[in-house]
């Protein structure tokens, strides 16, 4: 006679049995697999992106048009002073050579001089940029050291995501401006423009940003606010680059 | 009276070794025409040997029960291991030779000479592994002698070659051996089974992946499956009778296939 129910709990005992090897080879190919996502993140993290980044000398001039009050904190035009820019990441420093010559630390203004100088917007802008305040006294390139910031991607596996959320975490500007300096170059113009205007309002002295924010603005078909925004952004920091810029759009129009 | 769909599958199954329940096989059929044929020759002993439950048995009892109807056959289904009394044995069922002393292969060949048949009688020994040598010695005398013509069938096992013995390596003129069941073929032999006994529904229940599983369980081995499927339709029985519910009719379920296998030692728990 057969024990039906004691058979039934052997070939449970069995299947669960046959079963094991099962579970134990999909939980080792699991765990190999999340070591292996591990391993691979950590390496993507452990070298970041190769970006070398210039520093450049920059010169505090006072601008002639600008407000009595701004005027009046203002350095001296004569005042020269470096700009030491936090690098989010490895930063190239200057040679020995470059320093001793164009590097002459200066104490920078105090931050009670930072008054900020409140950009007047004209009300038909809609940007947000626009609205930001200059925490900071414009800054001007000189001419002769006009080198704007310069991000360079060493790594062809590098990938703008990463930066991006980088750019999240950190809000530094630099990579804001590297980001849309990205999208511009590879033709998505709303992308820079939304990069450019946020690094605008983490740092309004980035000449570069301002000058792919207003072409973004005229890839995108919004000539006239271009034009203005560079107005606004000459008349706070007299760009050669925002000048030479406004005035070839301003030809463009004519023609 | 038991009226359970599956009680008449299940008896169908029992390890008897019956000629009317012969089941044709293309290969098994080939293998019994050339032993057939082979029995027509003037040969002096014939070999059949393969693995235990390939069938050899079977063949040896449908040779049997065909040649019967012919000639002088007897066969010895269980070994008779005493020399004096194998002797005795065949001398009273083949030349009707009745004594209750055990003969000597000298009486047996006088005695054989004494009587004529227009065939040669035919012996067949099952299970002829079991023999001594001594007594397969004999065996083979008989046989040079054309007294008898012996159809033998031995169990080729992994651990002993038993045909490789001397005596059956110089004296086998004719050696068949059988394989165990592929596959299609055991499938053909459930359903020939089944269908012979007029399980049509049954019959009906194998699908591909059941003879698959139960090829897979049995290794094709015919003793095997036939023990297996007694186990399965005992299950079944059981299943009708207690939660019918849990009976799928259009398909076996390889749950209760492997609980058979389970029953039958085919698998491990």
């Amino acid at each position: 006679m057969i024990d039906i129910h004691l058979l039934e709990r052997r070939w449970i005992k069995y299947k669960i049995k046959r079963l094991i090897p099962y579970v134990v080879a999909i939980l080792g190919i699991g765990a190999g697999l999340i070591t292996l996502l591990y391993s691979v993140n950590q390496n993507d993290v452990t070298p970041p992106p190769p970006i070398k980044q210039e520093i450049p000398l920059v010169k505090i001039t006072p601008k002639p048009d600008i407000a009595e009050e701004v005027i009046a904190i203002v350095p001296p035009p004569t005042l020269q002073q470096p700009r030491a820019v936090a690098a989010p990441i490895a930063v190239a420093r200057p040679t020995p050579a470059e320093t001793s010559v164009a590097w002459k630390p200066k104490a920078l203004p105090s931050p009670k001089e930072n008054i900020p100088v409140p950009l007047s917007i004209p009300k038909n802008t809609p940007l947000v940029a626009v609205s930001a305040t200059f925490s900071t006294p414009v800054v001007v390139p000189p001419n002769s050291q006009n080198k704007p910031i310069s991000i360079k991607q060493n790594s062809t596996t590098f990938d703008i995501h990463e930066i991006e959320d980088r750019f999240k975490n950190n809000s530094n500007p630099h990579l804001g401006l590297y980001i849309a300096r990205y999208h511009y170059d590879n033709g998505n113009y709303s992308e820079a423009y939304n990069y450019a205007l946020k690094t605008n309002a983490i740092n309004n002295t980035l000449e570069e940003s301002w000058l792919i924010f207003a072409k973004s603005l005229v890839k995108l078909g919004r000539t006239e606010q271009a034009k203005k925004t560079l107005q606004l952004y000459i008349s706070q920091s007299n760009s050669e680059g925002a000048k030479s810029l406004l005035n070839n759009l301003t030809k463009e129009d004519e023609k | 009276m038991d009226h359970s769909l599956f009680s008449k599958p299940r008896d169908l199954f029992l390890d008897i070794v019956n000629p009317r329940d012969y089941v044709q096989i293309d290969s098994v059929s080939h293998m019994y025409q050339n032993l057939k044929a082979s029995v027509q020759k003037p040969l002096k002993m014939i070999l059949l040997y393969g693995k235990p439950g390939t069938g050899k048995s079977m063949l040896l009892h449908k040779l049997h029960h065909d040649l019967s109807k012919h000639q002088k056959v007897f066969m010895i289904d269980i070994p008779i291991i005493d020399e004096g009394d194998f002797l005795r044995v065949l001398a009273q069922k083949i030349y009707g030779y009745v004594n209750r002393e055990a003969i000597t292969l000298t009486d047996f060949l006088e005695l054989s000479t004494a009587v004529n048949y227009p065939q040669s009688p035919i012996v067949l020994l099952d299970e002829a592994q079991l023999y001594s040598a001594l007594l397969m010695e004999k065996i083979r005398l008989i046989s040079d002698a054309r007294a008898l013509k012996f159809v033998i069938t031995l169990h080729k096992t992994e651990d002993e070659d038993i045909i490789a013995k001397e005596h059956f390596q110089t004296r086998i003129w004719e050696s068949i051996e059988l394989q165990n069941a592929s596959c299609e073929e055991l499938k053909i032999y459930i359903q020939k089974k089944l269908l012979k006994a007029n399980c049509f529904d049954v019959a009906n229940m194998f699908n591909e992946k059941n003879i698959k599983l139960i090829s897979k369980l049995t290794k094709g081995n015919y003793r095997e499956t036939n023990k297996l499927l007694f186990s399965l339709f005992s299950l079944y029985t059981w299943y009708e009778k207690n939660t019918p519910s849990k009976i799928k009719y259009n398909a076996l379920k390889p749950k209760y296939i492997e609980m058979a296998g389970i029953q039958t030692g085919l698998l491990r728990d």
